[in-house]
């Protein structure tokens, strides 16, 4: 184990000190000397990532796909171009640099009233000697908030005006998890990353918690006929239980996307109500034909077409001018 | 065998978090933890939760405990200079990411670097006597002999800043050069030693009006002082530069170079003065120098972003007369 940790930290090493280090002290900016090595990491596991989507897991969609090849797979060309931005950092660059000021400003704030965040350990003593069962537990408390992150986004219509990007796709895949509107990831980003100090999430536990957690969502959104069980599919979000989530809704299953919104456990499902359990194919997609028309349109088109429809979702004025 | 007996060692300690007599702590500041390591060994054989974001530690005046800040959660956390055994946890200390007791052990001060405020208490009891706001993340401190006047770098606004310890008053605040960070009072207390990590070398400062006499060339991303013991030679690492300088204070010259690859950062001496240890940030490694040759001997696997460093005194005499006491300032007395 700690010839792989040497091997990765000296990879980032040569990297940072190759590439980053130079800008950072060129410019003057050495108070970033520290967040620019993290940075590195994030880019480099980001690239781990994108390996192991494209080899492992479109090895199962490859051999045991649920949808056949069709005139749709066309669809999924646009998914990989957001799945490239995001886990090679250009999206999370972005966002980084929006959010720094409102997060840090934040920050201060809260800490300037003396608050520091509760350590669980100090609660539970025996995880502070137990790293793994540390880092499960703020993996689920994260995984929570996600949770009800994910069923606000569903319940506000100015929210759904965003996230009705990701839930467009009609060709379901592993590339579909990072398809969503950058503002959509912004609000996203912005209110875990809050979260996580609230609560007091490690730095380190939080870079893992998520690559973990967005391979268990890229695995998720997959299109292979695979099950983890009747155990493991309570325990680990997988693919149908997830697809069901993104179920094309019909007369009969008006509001099936209200649903299976777990990101990695299923638990909060079960816990509140919102778990489906079944083995129907279900097409995917959504019934607007506004929102469908979205897989018509490239990156850049989607980004600018989504704004524009959460504009109007927004404001009162612009949605008078759309009636008219 | 060995990794057996490594084990078990480690397991007694861990329950017990009591130290061996020649143990190194290490920080790992983007962990909840500290490292304990044998220097015989060389091997980590232990690692313990602590707070959230530990970066510096410091002696206390009796020389009893070395306290660890815990930045994110506000506290201290107190082990005992000999074992290791936890003491006590100081609660209400906002942001302690450097930190340093005044010479005569009355005062007590913090840099909070992430809240950009310089905290001064009263080491007995500690009870604050004053906060100072002040823009441009303070970095690292040092204090003068009389224990009158704290000095305090601002690493984002350049600057290097003075305050009465008394008072709680600026005396004054210059522009030092780019991203100062450590800071170390000279023993003839006339000079100030102060690393820029934005150039390439540190500034020689008069303490009395933060007046720059003089300059030394040693290495990008100059950061950090540490003692060599005489008096007038002290090391420095350079982070950039991947480097440690030692410097003969007397002639303003650097003396040798040692290549120390991954951001080297914080340093601590054995006692019995041959070897420096000194932490790799990138690497997640403390690496030993051998100090009479200048040569990495050893590079010990640690947790990540490893910062302060501090070697346990099980021959320390506490309350029988003055020792070292040591902060990650380079401060000594």
């Amino acid at each position: 184990m700690r010839d792989l940790i040497d091997i990765w930290v000296g990879a980032q090493t040569w990297i940072f000190e190759a590439l980053v280090s130079p800008l950072l002290f060129r410019f003057g900016l050495m108070a970033w000397y520290e967040p620019g090595f993290n940075a590195v990491e994030y880019v480099m596991l980001g690239a781990i990532q994108i390996l192991v989507i494209a080899v492992g897991m479109r090895f199962f969609e490859r051999r045991w796909p649920l949808e056949k090849p069709g005139r749709d797979d066309r669809l999924i060309g646009v998914d990989r171009v957001y799945t490239l931005l995001n886990k090679l950092g250009v999206v999370p660059l972005a966002i980084f640099i929006v959010t720094y000021p409102v997060v840090t400003h934040i920050e201060l704030l809260i800490r300037a009233w003396g608050y520091a965040p509760p350590s669980l350990e100090r609660l539970l003593p025996w995880l502070g000697d137990n790293a793994l069962a540390s880092f499960l537990v703020y993996f689920a408390l994260y995984d929570f908030a996600a949770y009800w992150l994910h069923r606000a986004q569903h319940a506000f219509p100015w929210w759904w005006a965003l996230h009705s990007l990701h839930h467009s796709q009609r060709r379901m895949t592993v590339w579909t998890d990072d398809r969503n509107h950058v503002v959509d990831d912004l609000l996203i980003t912005l209110a875990l990353v809050l979260f996580a100090q609230v609560v007091g999430v490690q730095p380190g536990d939080y870079v893992v918690i998520l690559m973990v957690g967005r391979l268990v969502e890229s695995w998720s959104h997959a299109n292979v006929d695979v099950s983890f069980g009747r155990l493991g599919s309570r325990l680990l979000v997988g693919p149908r239980f997830h697809r069901l989530h993104h179920a094309l809704s019909t007369p009969q299953e008006r509001h099936i996307q209200d649903h299976n919104f777990a990101p990695v456990f299923p638990i909060w499902d079960i816990l509140f109500g919102t778990a489906i359990y079944d083995e129907r194919n279900r097409p995917t997609g959504v019934d607007d034909p506004t929102v469908d028309a979205d897989n018509d349109r490239g990156w850049l088109a989607q980004q600018a077409t989504v704004f524009w429809r959460f504009a109007r979702a927004m404001i009162p004025k612009f949605r008078r001018a759309t009636a008219l | 065998m060995k990794k057996l007996a490594i084990a078990t060692i480690a397991l007694v300690f861990a329950t017990t978090g009591i130290a061996q007599a020649d143990s190194v702590l290490v920080l790992n500041s983007d962990e909840a933890s500290y490292s304990v390591i044998s220097r015989s060994s060389r091997t980590e054989i232990a690692r313990h939760p602590v707070g959230r974001e530990p970066h510096h530690l410091i002696v206390t005046p009796d020389g009893k405990e070395v306290l660890i800040g815990s930045t994110v959660t506000n506290e201290l956390l107190g082990l005992d200079i000999k074992t290791g055994e936890r003491r006590r946890v100081v609660k209400d200390i906002i942001d302690p990411y450097h930190l340093g007791f005044s010479p005569d052990g009355k005062w007590f001060v913090t840099a909070a670097y992430r809240l950009d405020h310089v905290d001064i208490f009263h080491a007995d009891g500690f009870r604050l006597a004053g906060r100072i706001f002040i823009d441009g993340l303070p970095s690292h401190l040092a204090f003068d002999k009389d224990s009158k006047t704290v000095f305090v770098t601002l690493q984002q606004s350049g600057r290097l800043a003075a305050f009465d310890l008394k008072t709680q008053a600026l005396k004054w605040s210059v522009p030092i050069g780019t991203a100062p960070a450590g800071v170390v009072m000279l023993p003839d207390d006339k000079r100030l030693l102060v690393a820029l990590t934005g150039e390439d070398g540190i500034v020689v400062v008069d303490p009395k009006n933060g007046a720059i006499q003089g300059n030394l060339q040693t290495g990008k991303g100059a950061h950090n002082f540490w003692p060599k013991g005489d008096g007038r030679h002290y090391f420095l690492s350079n982070r950039v530069e991947g480097t440690v300088s030692l410097l003969d204070t007397d002639q303003m010259k650097v003396v040798s170079n040692v290549r120390i690859p991954g951001g080297p950062d914080c340093m601590d001496i054995t006692l019995d003065g041959k070897e420096l240890w000194v932490t790799q940030r990138f690497l997640r490694r403390v690496a030993v120098v051998d100090i009479e040759q200048m040569k990495v001997v050893a590079s010990i696997p640690v947790g990540k972003s490893p910062h302060g460093v501090f070697m346990l005194r099980p021959g320390s005499t506490a309350g029988q007369g003055p020792i070292r006491a040591v902060s990650t300032s380079g401060e000594t007395r």
